[in-house]
């Protein structure tokens, strides 16, 4: 029964060694297909009676440098796809937002103890105007923080738009139901393009509502009707009765928008026409 | 095993993950590797020189360095990329690690490389991961041991660990005799070990 192996070929009539040098074995090794029903374990003094090593160290060695090209080789294919950078444009656009709106907080109770008449009033504020009266009023350490904040706060909307257009670019379908920037969320949460294109609509409805899901698996709670996809004006600015509802159909249709973006990559018109027309349509029939 | 007094400790070339060193020996915590734990309660199988290992489920390759100052080749399996960079990075160092990056439920992407090991150690979060072990037997010695560390969480978080964990038991006796099952507490939450032999 022929075996064929990492350094070569084994049979009855003996062993052709493929070679010593790792990256034509790496190569080669990438394209073998190997049938488990007649599969036998290497006997690593065949290797050596083959002439691959001459100890077990070598055999070892040139095993791992074989491995190592070869997982170097995956790895870098794994990288490929752009949807891998914006995974993490989009995780770094939500931390920025975390982190501004500390710097804005900690910024306001500072200001507000240099400067007695800002009072609540001011502190119900946009963030944005709030800000503004900050860099004005502070002076020194406080008045650069806010300066930092504020040049933060550009870069934030830098990124966002670079996030968007990506997502125009990497899923089209998708964007289009949803808008670049949840259509990234879901990406993020899901961890891939093809792990949300993998996914059933049920599981897009609910990403990023984890811990109300598995509450409600655990037992007692009622299930979570939505989770990222929230974040879309259809769903949140539906009524109350039917969010639920316009989360499901817009969940299910951006299942299949995921799949076509990973299969086929670019807009299908006449899917989203439709697609469109079913969401808005479950919004108004309430 | 080596212990100094009641830390489990292992031979070799430390700094590989910020790991503490006592008397020259890398301190093994139990509250980070499963296995550790399993040793520390009293369990597990000694690991010997001249032992040959097949590790599915790799990750940064912390235990993986353990495992391989104990015996003398280690199988590596990991398949997500980030984790893999890490391993690389370890199996550099020690040159009896040979890296694979490969599905562990999916042996015939690796068994090319493979030889006969004396122990199986299996530690990956899948569902599946019993079907996972028994795919793998091919390439254990008669006589040879499997570690599945059994992630109930994994398999099902809905459900009660203790009958994941039942479940699992009846699947594993068909193939193997099981030699020792435990929690891995106060270690490790609803994670417990199998020790099986092959007949």
């Amino acid at each position: 029964m022929l075996q064929r192996y990492w350094f070569g070929d084994v049979d009855e009539e003996g062993c052709r060694a493929a070679g010593t040098d790792p990256a034509a074995l790496a190569e080669r090794a990438a394209a073998l297909r190997t049938g488990m029903d007649s599969f036998v374990p290497i006997d690593w003094e065949v290797a050596r009676d083959c002439g691959v090593a001459r100890t077990r160290e070598e055999y070892v060695d040139l095993l791992r440098s074989v491995c190592t090209a070869l997982a170097r080789k995956k790895i870098a294919q794994s990288y490929q796809g752009r949807d891998v950078e914006l995974l993490q444009m989009v995780r770094m656009l939500d931390e920025l937002d975390n982190v501004i709106n500390l710097l804005q907080e900690r910024a306001a109770e500072w200001y507000q103890v240099t400067n007695p008449s800002f009072s609540r009033k001011y502190r119900s504020l946009p963030a944005k105007k709030m800000l503004g009266i900050i860099r004005k009023g502070a002076r020194g350490g406080l008045s650069d923080v806010a300066d930092e904040i504020e040049r933060l706060a550009g870069t934030r909307t830098r990124l966002m738009r670079e996030v968007s257009a990506r997502a125009d670019e990497v899923m089209p379908n998708t964007s289009a139901l949803i808008g670049g920037l949840v259509a990234a969320r879901l990406l993020s949460r899901a961890g891939g393009l093809p792990a949300l294109a993998r996914m059933p609509g049920s599981t897009i409805q609910v990403l990023g509502s984890e811990r109300a899901l598995f509450s409600h698996l655990r037992g007692g709670t009622p299930p979570p009707k939505h989770g990222i996809i929230f974040q879309h004006r259809r769903v949140h600015n539906a009524p109350r009765e039917v969010r639920g509802r316009v989360a499901r159909v817009l969940a299910a249709k951006l299942a299949i928008a995921a799949r076509l973006d990973y299969y086929r990559g670019e807009a299908v018109p006449e899917f989203l026409k439709d697609a469109q027309a079913r969401i808005d349509e479950v919004g108004v029939a309430a | 095993m080596i212990w100094l007094g009641n830390v489990l400790v292992s031979p070799g070339e430390g700094g590989v993950y910020g790991e503490r060193t006592l008397d020259g020996y890398r301190v093994w915590d139990p509250y980070r590797s499963k296995l550790a734990a399993l040793y520390t309660l009293g369990g597990g199988v000694e690991l010997t020189p001249e032992m040959r290992v097949l590790y599915l489920g790799a990750a940064n390759g912390t235990t993986v360095s353990h495992v391989a100052d104990y015996v003398e080749t280690v199988y590596a399996v990991e398949f997500a990329p980030r984790p893999m960079q890490d391993l690389l990075e370890v199996a550099r160092r020690r040159r009896n690690i040979v890296p694979i990056m490969a599905d562990a439920g999916r042996p015939e992407e690796y068994a090319p490389f493979m030889e006969a090991v004396d122990l199986v150690y299996q530690d990956v979060a899948q569902p599946n991961q019993v079907e996972i072990a028994e795919r793998n037997l091919v390439f254990l010695k008669p006589g040879g041991h499997l570690i599945l560390m059994l992630k109930t969480r994994s398999v099902d978080v809905r459900r009660d660990p203790a009958e994941v964990l039942a479940e699992a038991r009846a699947g594993l006796e068909k193939h193997l005799d099981i030699a020792d099952v435990r929690w891995l507490e106060p270690y490790h939450q609803d994670h417990a070990a199998i020790v099986c032999s092959r007949r």
